[in-house]
């Protein structure tokens, strides 16, 4: 799952000179994650992994890291 | 018209396309034609020796930064120059005569320059230097960049390292309009055209609010800076995030500014307030690519009715902007912009600005969120940067367009109208509306 955000998001969204090196908890809003490359996310995720993912719950603390994205989507995944 | 085709250095790509449409409507209503300009404001005189060697070094790496617009048959390139134009302009403020009153005539003489597209220059760089101001101005012609790429050259300026500033450009990518297009098979492109054009038809059922009366002529472009305290912008930002949330706070800015255009015209005519917004399709921080326009369009639209209610507003914008993005309408522009790309310039802006049913215009305002600015203070050759602002021209109607960013923790606030549709008099009573409507202090 993480592989699968780490290329949407780096091939469609925010420019990291080293993807690679890019770790799972770094800050993904630091890196230049906006408004609207969240909301493409979102929908990138509920397409991809088949899950809806509450409009409440976008918040810092569920989108900051791949970590976080990938917990945020499990819970729900698994409900 | 014979023209010499190894002049041509790059063809205008759909995204350019549209804001020259853009410009030959705003030529059309009598203003100077699709100008915009990035302002930094210095504490001090810089380092002329070394802007200048980076401004140079900037026009050999981007030679477009000194072409020609040209049309040859249907289409528009950049054109190589027998005499390209100078990139830098120093003006100095004559001994005793007021500094502000100096700065002011002189970034309105840049902003209004009216000249033929063909030998207007892509890009220039103006230095205002004064006693104890001095304001650096970047102005350019849309086709040639869009805001995002404006960002980035004079980050390129404001780059000391000359390995670093190689990176700017890299990697070489083609147009992203063209890239975004080639993930869609033909006949879904097709698809994507149709949902483009239902989405601009179901916009065009209501027609729009039309705040500022334009029953004169319009003359000139003028713009009015505000710059809010740190405590303001904290509160206005933690404000955008509870209104809209995470993912929409262009919405607030917009939101508030339909409510205080109600509130300031509540008689004006319209059923909607219509805004139109691009957004860049670069990925955030990337360094390429700097020249050209990479952008897509999308409206917010709100009825009056909703306006009225502040959290009704925000949730309508919010659930607007949502769907829109689930329904993939925001890249159905995309190809509508390849298709305008094909007619005359006169048509093309005809379709962009007037409503299909109406045959009014389309947009309320128009609206930019350039951002949280990443611009080091102290990166600008040999001054730190105090204060930014940014100015754009606007058709006539709607005769104004809103621009706000974030710098040191500061929100500016730009308000660019056509004179004599609107003065100074008339934005500074929007501006109280609107402040209050930004700082939560309304119903």
């Amino acid at each position: 799952m993480k592989k699968k955000l780490r290329d949407f998001i780096f091939q469609e969204l925010v420019f990291v000179a080293e993807p690679n090196q890019f770790g799972d908890d770094d800050d993904l809003l630091e890196a230049g994650l906006d408004s609207m490359g969240i909301m493409r996310l979102i929908m990138y995720i509920e397409n991809e992994f088949g899950v809806t993912l509450p409009d409440t719950e976008i918040e810092p603390d569920n989108v900051q890291s791949f970590n976080a994205l990938e917990c945020w989507i499990l819970r729900h995944k698994n409900s | 018209m014979s023209v010499d085709k190894s002049a041509i250095l790059e063809r205008l790509n759909p995204a350019d396309s549209f804001t020259l449409a853009m410009d030959e409507e705003i030529r059309r209503d009598g203003l100077a034609g699709s100008l915009a300009c990035y302002g930094l404001e210095l504490a001090n005189t810089p380092d002329i020796d070394a802007l200048r060697q980076r401004i140079d070094e900037f026009g050999r790496r981007f030679p477009v930064a000194r072409a020609s617009l040209r049309q040859i048959g249907k289409r528009f390139y950049w054109c190589k120059r027998s005499d390209p134009p100078e990139l830098f302009f120093q003006h100095h403020c004559p001994i005793g005569a007021n500094e502000a009153e100096f700065r002011r005539a002189t970034v309105d003489r840049i902003m209004n320059e009216k000249q033929p597209r063909e030998s207007a220059a892509p890009l220039e760089f103006h230095l205002l230097a004064g006693p104890s101001e001095n304001v650096f101005v970047m102005r350019w012609l849309h086709p040639f960049c869009d805001a995002r790429g404006a960002d980035l050259i004079i980050k390129y300026l404001c780059t000391a390292d000359a390995d670093q500033r190689q990176r700017f450009g890299h990697p070489e990518t083609g147009p992203l309009v063209f890239e975004q297009l080639r993930k869609y098979r033909w006949w879904q492109k097709i698809s994507l055209l149709l949902k483009g054009k239902r989405y601009i038809d179901r916009l065009d059922r209501l027609s729009s609010v039309q705040p500022l009366r334009h029953e004169q002529s319009p003359q000139r472009l003028e713009f009015a800076v505000r710059r809010l305290s740190e405590e303001q912008t904290e509160r206005i930002v933690k404000l955008a995030r509870q209104q809209v949330g995470l993912t929409g706070t262009s919405l607030y800015y917009i939101g508030c500014l339909m409510r205080a255009l109600d509130k300031w015209r509540p008689d004006s005519p319209g059923e909607a307030y219509c805004v139109p917004y691009a957004f860049n399709l670069r990925k955030q921080r990337a360094l390429s690519p700097v020249t050209g326009n990479h952008l897509s369009a999308l409206f917010a639209q709100a009825p009056r009715e909703i306006v009225k209610d502040r959290q009704k507003l925000f949730e309508h914008l919010k659930q607007q902007n949502a769907q829109v993005i689930r329904q993939q309408e925001d890249y159905a522009f995309l190809p509508l912009m390849w298709a305008g790309s094909w007619l005359s310039l006169a048509e093309y802006g005809k379709v962009l600005r007037l409503s299909y049913g109406s045959g009014q215009e389309r947009s309320s305002f128009w609206f930019s969120d350039i951002g949280r600015l990443d611009l080091p203070a102290d990166s600008f050759p040999g001054a730190e940067i105090t204060d930014v602002f940014h100015a754009c021209q606007v058709t006539s109607p709607p005769s104004l367009a809103f621009l706000n960013c974030i710098f040191r923790n500061r929100l500016t606030l730009s308000y660019n109208y056509v004179e004599p549709i609107a003065d100074a008099e008339t934005i500074d009573a929007l501006h109280r509306l609107m402040l209050a409507e930004l700082l939560g202090e309304t119903d």
